[in-house]
């Protein structure tokens, strides 16, 4: 009897010591997790640019609205004509843009051409085109996502180059406006079938070439043509001291980049941008440095070629591992200017340059640091009269305009109130 | 899980009050049969000379035994018309069952995704189910006393509160952070399953205090356990504010005083929200102390016997339990989705019973052989040795009947109770069957259809392979008529997948439909676009199916003769139309009109969609 007495309450006690120990095991499994690691950087520009041809129109893409996340996010068109002081809001209708534009200068002085890259339940990506500043604008298609980089179209040479999402890069030939296969704006939309566009080089092709193995590539990222139409793949590259520019050789494809020296050759090389002048050359911007983690990249450098074999590349701006916001590139071999997260701006006269573009003083081939832009500041663009734009994004709704004056201060001329449609993708 | 649905919606409310209301005549039907038939039986056992055998041996059920069978039963009552109240049908989803399991891992949520997506596409029919399977689960404890009657209602009540309790209480949140047994931890639910499981025990588990002293035994390490959850550091107890918020367990109380509930009840819950607020140490300690003090002294009871201690720890538990039930839990069954007063009354009933069952009252001497009506309600008479059966009935059925008519009132009642379950779970079960979600959640959507008898306006367009089609080139098919977008980003995707659903649904007769499309957009207007939108919608394969475009001059005819709105919308955002879909009759006359908005857009919503216009087609088919 007592042993039985004493067996129960040895089972009891380990009954109790059981359930005990599962509340510390579910006190332990209940308290807060501890909150995710943030998000690597992206290897890529953003999409936020501005576009000048060499007539003096100019073009902006810039986001407004609300969350990318609840699909607010709606990517505005702005362009400001030769000679004139006011921006002009030209988004092309008929299709949601929350995913992004992508956009590319055609050989017409006031033509431009927009890839919206599919979002939410839309795989493939309409074209907008037009031939005369916005006002009406022509359809045409790529059969699936354009890549998410400012420079994922190119366009020259009668031909028409894109970037895809899957790494591969297709191409047309385009006449008038820059209507794969079709003739001048206004004509029937081109026919997405084959026959329109055909493949360059397929997801991997560039990374599995002998110069792209040579060079590690890890992914490409954008796409241009030179004044003869021959095209320019910009890539990042795991090997320190190659810019990861490629063009076609044979079936195969060849280095194409400036030679890095000095420090850069130590340092890992991204082709953020290679954005083609409208027929008048290309302009390259890299990013030396990882851009990984805590330390972020460490300069940027731009880069200049009209034939793609022979560059002239700027000294390196030193970013101290400031994310790049938005950036762009003027025509031909002129300025090309970047926004650096902490309120940081530059830009830089290329090789070509006529003249000082908007930052008073600055000439040949040097970095000239800006005024810190006003708040807000999404993106700069080349102003009437070489002047220098900052154009700034206030309530998701409206779009300031201000000017760099010779005094270097930045003065607002111009408030444009743009209808957002919030909730109009939901 | 989320069907998409407005709790409140008209149709939905008055479809499961329909529901209900059918379902109610079928139980008030089948307790009238039962008592019909036994009455029947009865006369005729009566009439061949039968009489009701010698009872069974008496049985005291020990008052522990009766408190958690009467007790529960009445709970599992209660909480069945919880069930009936009007938003439960189309809120509980996305009300009760998401929330739950909203801070619970990924694998919790899956599974309770899982099981509530049969009540997201059956809104009607599971709420209705949830309604009979409760109330006649609480009957049948109610009314089966003893036998195997009683213990098998005591298993349905384990099988039933583990089914709530892991699909429709996310395992009472036992995986999920803040983990508190104030605010209802580890799922009442779970404690009607203990109470169930001691009811299913046999009965001689009852003659003896071990099944008392272990059932406070356990109670007690329970509360012990959950003393050391609600004082570990760093799970937000101990302060009443972080950041100038109220947090912890006042904002818990907080946000069951924003529920909507008398205002006299609300303040003071508020009011003890803000106490907390104030005063999360001291409030916290004083739980603590009291859930531990409890817990110790339910296992010293238990441990020594000591009938005495017990008692005093029930009375304390008792209070501490009814405080936190109202001033905490906010008697849990408010807000117009409740679905029960929480846990402390079920935790009251429990360990009272334990105590109960410390000190199991003797069981009579067995009497000798008395009638039927001698043993009262509790027991099931046996039969006598049977009389002699009437020539022209087989020798079981003979049995079969004397057996019935000897079964006592409760036993009669009982069998009712299991009806009553079968009334909600057998058109649930052929409802989970059904793979397409109720059309009814649809037509809350998008109201009703209209019926009409008109010629359909003819057009002559372009297909997405570049054939001229005109609508009477399709005579002699019923054709399925919408306007789509084809850059659209949203909507019109949703709806050409529920155009291929019911086109599915159609099964043979998707051979005498046509499924048409016309592009509803002002600037994306040519093959191209009608030809990539149905390779990314997979249509290609689709035989009948026709995306139709043409110049805007074509266009804009056909979309003011259906009465579609098409306009650009400015600044980046997608063309903006009305969503309408037309079915045409074999013989060209236009005979329903649907609004296919998809709303949500929810996998419940699209297959519920799919098959109103799968049956808006037969029904023109005839």
């Amino acid at each position: 009897m007592a042993g039985r007495s004493r067996a129960a309450r040895r089972r009891a006690w380990a009954a109790a010591a059981a359930a005990v120990g599962g509340c510390v095991v579910a006190g332990c499994a209940s308290a807060r997790a501890p909150a995710p690691a943030p998000a690597p950087s992206a290897a890529t520009a953003p999409l936020a640019t501005s576009l000048a041809q060499a007539g003096g129109r100019a073009w902006a893409i810039v986001a407004m609205g609300g969350s990318a996340a609840d699909d607010n996010s709606f990517w505005e068109v702005f362009t400001r004509p030769l000679g004139s002081t006011q921006w002009a809001l030209v988004t092309p209708p008929g299709v949601a843009d929350n995913g992004g534009l992508v956009a590319a200068l055609p050989p017409a002085a006031q033509g431009l051409d927009v890839a919206v890259r599919p979002s939410q339940d839309l795989t493939f990506s309409p074209l907008a085109l037009t031939g005369n500043g916005g006002k009406t604008w022509d359809t045409g298609l790529v059969d699936a996502s354009v890549a998410a980089v400012p420079d994922a179209l190119a366009l020259g040479g009668g031909r028409m180059l894109v970037l895809l999402g899957d790494g591969a890069i297709d191409q047309a030939a385009t006449s008038g406006a820059g209507i794969p296969g079709e003739g001048v704006s206004g004509a029937a939309p081109p026919s997405a079938s084959a026959a329109a566009w055909t493949r360059l080089a397929a997801p991997g092709a560039i990374a599995g070439s002998a110069a792209g193995r040579d060079c590690h590539v890890t992914a490409v990222t954008a796409v241009s043509l030179t004044a003869a139409g021959t095209p320019l793949v910009g890539a990042s590259c795991a090997r320190p001291g190659i810019a990861g520019i490629f063009a076609p050789a044979g079936s195969g494809w060849r280095a194409a980049g400036p030679a890095l020296t000095g420090r850069l050759a130590g340092e890992p090389v991204r082709v953020l941008r290679l954005t083609a002048g409208g027929g008048a050359g290309t302009t390259a911007l890299l990013q030396a440095g990882t851009g990984d983690g805590d330390r972020g990249p460490t300069s940027l450098l731009a880069a200049w070629t009209a034939d793609g074999m022979h560059w002239t590349v700027s000294p390196p701006l030193p970013v101290n591992g400031a994310q790049v916001l938005s950036s762009g590139a003027g025509p031909g071999a002129t300025a090309a200017w970047v926004l650096l997260a902490g309120g940081r701006a530059a830009t830089i006269a290329g090789p070509g340059a006529p003249g000082t573009p908007g930052a008073p003083g600055a000439t040949g081939t040097a970095w000239r640091s800006l005024p810190a832009p006003p708040h807000g500041t999404a993106v700069l663009a080349p102003g009437p009269g070489g002047a220098l734009d900052a154009l700034a994004v206030s309530g998701g709704s409206a779009l300031t305009v201000f000017r760099l004056t010779p005094a270097g201060a930045w003065q607002q001329t111009q408030v444009i109130s743009v209808p957002v449609q919030l909730g109009s993708s939901s | 899980m989320n069907s998409g649905l407005n709790p409140a919606d008209p149709t939905i409310v008055a479809a499961f009050r329909s529901a209900l209301v059918h379902q109610w005549v079928i139980v008030a039907l089948i307790f009238v049969l039962l008592l019909v038939a036994w009455g029947a039986t009865r006369a005729w056992a009566g009439g061949h000379g039968a009489t009701a055998a010698g009872s069974p041996a008496p049985w005291h059920e020990p008052r522990a035994r009766r408190l958690l069978r009467v007790g529960f039963g009445i709970l599992w009552v209660f909480d069945g018309i919880l069930q009936a109240q009007p938003q439960m049908a189309g809120g509980l989803p996305q009300e009760v069952i998401k929330p739950a399991a909203a801070t619970s891992p990924a694998w919790v949520q899956h599974l309770v995704n899982w099981g509530g997506s049969i009540w997201t596409y059956h809104p009607i029919q599971a709420g209705a189910a949830t309604v009979w399977i409760q109330v006649g689960i609480g009957m049948w404890l109610i009314f089966a006393p003893r036998g195997w009657s009683s213990r098998l209602a005591g298993l349905a009540s384990v099988a039933w509160g583990l089914v709530v309790w892991a699909f429709g209480e996310a395992f009472g949140g036992i995986f999920a952070p803040g983990l508190t047994v104030l605010f209802g931890a580890p799922g009442a639910v779970l404690i009607y399953a203990v109470a169930g499981a001691l009811i299913a025990l046999p009965e001689r588990a009852w003659e003896s205090p071990r099944t008392g002293r272990l059932t406070l035994a356990g109670t007690g390490v329970f509360l012990l356990g959950m003393a050391l959850l609600q004082a570990w550091p760093g799970r937000g107890f101990w302060q009443g504010t972080a950041h100038g918020q109220a947090s912890g367990l006042a904002d818990m109380v907080q946000s069951m005083a924003a529920t909507s509930q008398p205002r006299v009840l609300a303040s003071l819950v508020s009011a003890f929200g803000n106490f907390i607020a104030a005063h999360g140490f001291a409030v916290n300690l004083v739980a603590v102390i009291a859930l531990a003090a409890i817990g110790a002294a339910f296992c010293v009871s238990a441990l020594r016997g000591d009938a005495r201690l017990a008692r005093i720890a029930v009375l304390v538990a008792a209070v501490f339990c009814l405080a936190d039930w109202v001033l905490i839990e906010d008697l849990g069954f408010f807000g117009g989705v409740g679905t029960d007063p929480n846990s402390m009354i079920p935790l009251i009933l429990l360990f009272t019973a334990g105590y109960l069952a410390m000190s199991p009252a003797p069981q009579p001497e067995p009497a000798a052989a008395a009638t039927a009506e001698d043993a009262g309600p509790a027991t099931d008479a046996q039969p006598d040795a049977p009389a002699k059966p009437p020539s022209r009935l087989p020798a079981w059925l003979t049995t079969a009947g004397l057996r019935f008519a000897g079964l006592s009132g409760w036993s009669i009642a009982a069998l009712g109770a299991i009806g009553v379950i079968v009334v909600g779970a057998a058109p649930m079960a052929f409802a989970s069957a059904n793979r397409n979600a109720d059309p009814i959640i649809a037509q809350a959507l998008a109201g009703a259809s209209g019926p009409m008898n008109e010629p359909a306006p003819g057009f002559t367009l372009t297909s997405q392979d570049g054939h001229q089609v005109s609508l009477s080139s399709l005579r002699g098919k019923v054709v399925l008529l919408t306007f789509l977008d084809p850059v659209c980003t949203t909507d019109c995707p949703i709806i050409a997948q529920e155009l291929r659903a019911a086109d599915a649904m159609l099964g043979a007769k998707a051979g005498s439909t046509e499924l048409v499309a016309v592009v509803a957009n002002p600037t994306y207007t040519s093959t191209a676009f009608t030809a990539a939108f149905t390779r990314q919608e997979g249509l290609s394969q689709v035989p009948n199916w026709l995306y139709l475009t043409g110049p805007l001059s074509q266009l804009v005819p056909v979309w003011h003769q259906y009465g579609i709105e098409v306009q650009n919308l400015p600044a980046g955002a997608m063309s903006a139309h009305n969503d309408l879909a037309f079915v045409i009759s074999a013989t060209g006359r236009l005979r329903q009109e649907i609004s296919d908005d998809p709303g949500p857009g929810t996998a419940a919503t699209q297959s519920s969609f799919a098959g109103l216009l799968a049956n808006s087609v037969l029904q023109v088919m005839g």
